[in-house]
């Protein structure tokens, strides 16, 4: 009896120990974003882990998410990353590229060794990486132009807010806000402004401009960088038009203060969900996406929906 | 009698650096464990592809290969590949701290020299030929020696600090870079150059950053230890006073330090224009923590007089190896400056400690003669 029992359990043991291992497949995704000082990424990182919980459920696999973002931007390290995650036997990479230039050959090689890349954010557009999943960043130019036009009258003098002036996403928008401007004759471009992607040094760059040139009327910033500290804008409310893209609840309080008209919400949890859901795709039912590029739209966040857009961030951002 | 048994590391300090290295890499071949890589093989065109094998129902799906995760050919390489950059210019700015003096600049001149080396090649574009690359890689490298006489000349010309002068060239050299390229970044040089400093040597392992790194360290070597130019870098570190009056031209030593220190930058701008196909002028921001941090876990002693280009090249090794180790066992890479941090402020520690022994063995030796030679002729003497 104690033996049949012993047998019964042990074979019970073994077929649920076989089951398991056989459904409990794993993927591992790296994700090499552009900073862990830019707190979009902090949104895309919580993006790919629900999303790889939820696929995992979904499926019975195992999708671990390896975070392999440099503390600080360096392109050089980003290449690091996606060699070491290449060698770790990663399954697949999602990359938003500081310097697209260096990037490509890492994202060919990758690539080439049986490991599929998608970019998000920021592209790599002569690798071969499967797909691009982010923002049209010349529309973005033009959106974030139209909008200041519009709250500006279409006239005054405005400064460009550009970040780091070798990210190719950056430039482009740069250029699409070059592109509206010439529109209105009466709206005179200043500058471009660049500076280190932080916070702080991006606060420091406008009261900097503010004071060299009070005659800015108008702040187009491709970025809200120095919309994560306080008192960044020292200029009262409504006198300096500002319209800036990504709005996160760091930001939102300009926009409630008047400081800040309209901030161009980014698909930054998207960025993360997206990526993980082409990535299991291609490594789980060699599945491409249906385009090389997967556009991700810009939510005009005003005044008025400030409050409704900002419930969103209870779940876009890591749980403390 | 010294037992056999027992490492002796005063005629050989950097053993100490190795069996660190040895001991870092059991630790990370246990704990890091296996991963499970696509087996790749060369194709019927000469090229790898990825390799095929039959399951139990006949149907072809990729072939993957289980390797330990640090302790294979890729990974090995990579850190090699990955620890060059950094201790070829760890050789350069060991000279530089022999001398008791520091070059802050390191970063901006990697940057300068390799955006003056890109501006050059990309002229040609990917179908320039190889005297296109040779031209690229002497503008790299001799805007890194102007870039590093530069900073010698100010040093010993303004009789200025240099952590001040270099603190001022990091940002002046870093900024003619954004000037020249207008943030943009810059690529699109000779294939053949990219293909010489990325091609597999052994199979499709990329070797030759590390073979640089290699000849750098051999070069470095000769010219501090069997050189009369060396013996008066120590000298000078050791004791610049002392140096002059003994008829050391101390100026034309530093001088010559820090044209060194420019041209070590320049050969890892060099390595890394090929290696990554591009420059900006945002490139090795940061970089001279590492470098230093590399030269002083490699036993030099920011008091000057002490250190090696052998140390230089194992402490960046070390570094790199920590670095990789955190992504390995999985720790948080957030942590990895904070680690870099310790290590650094352990081993300057540490050189302290060594140099307090020191001093206290002088001392003690010191108190010893003296006795002896009151003793010896019965009058008082006293040594300062």
């Amino acid at each position: 009896m104690i033996k049949k029992v012993t047998l019964t359990v042990t074979s019970l043991v073994g077929l649920l120990a076989a089951t398991s291992f056989a459904a409990e497949k794993t993927y591992v995704f790296g994700i090499v974003a552009k900073s862990n000082n830019n707190p979009v990424f902090q949104a895309a990182k919580t993006g790919a882990e629900d999303e790889a919980k939820k696929l995992s459920q979904e499926h019975g696999v195992n999708i671990k998410i390896d975070w392999r973002t440099p503390n600080e931007e360096d392109p050089q390290k980003q290449v690091q990353a996606i060699e070491q995650l290449v060698n770790a036997g990663a399954s697949g990479i999602a990359v938003s590229c500081s310097d697209a230039n260096k990037l490509t050959d890492a994202i060919n090689t990758a690539v080439d060794k049986g490991v599929p890349v998608v970019c998000f954010d920021s592209d790599a557009p002569k690798s071969k990486r499967l797909a691009d999943f982010g923002t049209d960043d010349i529309d973005c130019g033009h959106k974030v132009m139209e909008q200041l036009a519009k709250e500006m009258g279409g006239k005054g003098v405005v400064a460009i807010l550009a970040g780091n002036q070798n990210a190719p996403n950056l430039q482009k928008r740069v250029q699409g806000v070059k592109e509206v401007a010439k529109n209105y004759p009466d709206i005179k471009i200043l500058d471009t402004f660049y500076h280190k992607e932080t916070p702080q040094d991006a606060a420091a760059e406008v009261e900097q401009v503010m004071q060299a040139h009070p005659e800015v009327t108008g702040w187009a910033m491709v970025g809200g960088w120095p919309l994560f500290t306080d008192n960044a804008l020292k200029f009262a409310p409504g006198t300096v038009k500002v319209v800036a893209v990504d709005a996160l609840p760091a930001e939102l309080g300009y926009l409630r203060d008047g400081h800040v008209q309209v901030l161009l919400a980014q698909q930054v949890y998207e960025w993360g969900t997206k990526s993980v859901d082409m990535l299991y795709d291609k490594a789980a039912d060699h599945k491409n996406p249906p385009s090389s590029f997967v556009k991700g739209d810009l939510i005009p966040i005003t005044k008025d929906n400030v409050d409704e857009f900002a419930k969103n961030w209870e779940k876009w951002l890591p749980k403390k | 009698m010294s037992s056999p048994l027992r490492l002796n590391f005063s005629k050989f300090p950097e053993g100490g650096l190795i069996v660190v290295i040895v001991v870092l890499g059991i630790l990370l071949s246990i704990f890091g464990g296996e991963v499970q890589r696509p087996k790749m093989m060369v194709g019927p065109d000469g090229h790898l592809t990825r390799a095929m094998e039959k399951d139990a129902s006949g149907e072809e799906n990729p072939a993957f290969v289980k390797v330990n995760n640090f302790f294979n050919a890729e990974t090995l390489t990579q850190i090699a590949k990955d620890t060059s950059f950094f201790a070829i210019m760890a050789v350069g700015i060991t000279i530089v701290i022999i001398t008791a003096g520091i070059d802050l600049s390191v970063g901006s001149v990697y940057a300068l020299s390799a955006v003056g080396g890109a501006m050059f090649m990309n002229q040609f574009g990917s179908s320039g030929g190889p005297w296109c690359a040779v031209g690229g890689v002497l503008v790299t490298i001799l805007v890194a020696l102007i870039c590093g006489a530069l900073n010698g000349i100010m040093i010993v010309g303004f009789n200025v600090h240099p952590f001040i002068i270099t603190l001022g060239t990091m940002a002046i050299y870093r900024g003619i870079a954004f000037v020249l390229t207008n943030g943009q970044s810059i690529g699109g040089f000779p294939q053949d150059f990219r293909d010489f400093v990325r091609q597999g040597v052994i199979g499709d392992l990329s070797l030759v950053p590390l073979i640089v790194m290699i000849l750098v360290c051999i070069v470095g070597g000769i010219f501090l230890a069997r050189m009369a130019i060396g013996r008066k870098v120590y000298a000078i570190g050791g004791n610049e006073t002392a140096s002059r009056y003994s008829g050391i031209r101390v100026a034309r030593v530093k001088l010559l330090a820090y044209i060194i220190s420019g041209g070590t930058a320049g050969i890892a701008a060099v390595l890394a224009l090929g290696y990554y196909g591009a420059a900006s002028s945002g490139d090795g921001q940061g970089y001279e923590l590492t470098v230093i941090a590399g030269a002083v876990v490699g036993g030099a002693s920011l008091f000057g007089g002490k250190g090696s280009a052998l140390g230089a090249v194992l402490g960046a090794i070390i570094l790199q190896m920590i670095a990789t180790g955190i992504v390995i066992i999985g720790i948080p890479q957030s942590y990895s400056q904070i680690v870099t941090g310790v290590v650094v402020i352990t081993a300057v520690l540490l050189d302290q400690f060594n140099r307090w022994i020191s001093d206290r063995r002088l001392l003690a030796q010191t108190a010893h003669i003296k006795k002896e030679v009151v003793q010896a002729t019965d009058t008082p003497v006293s040594v300062n």
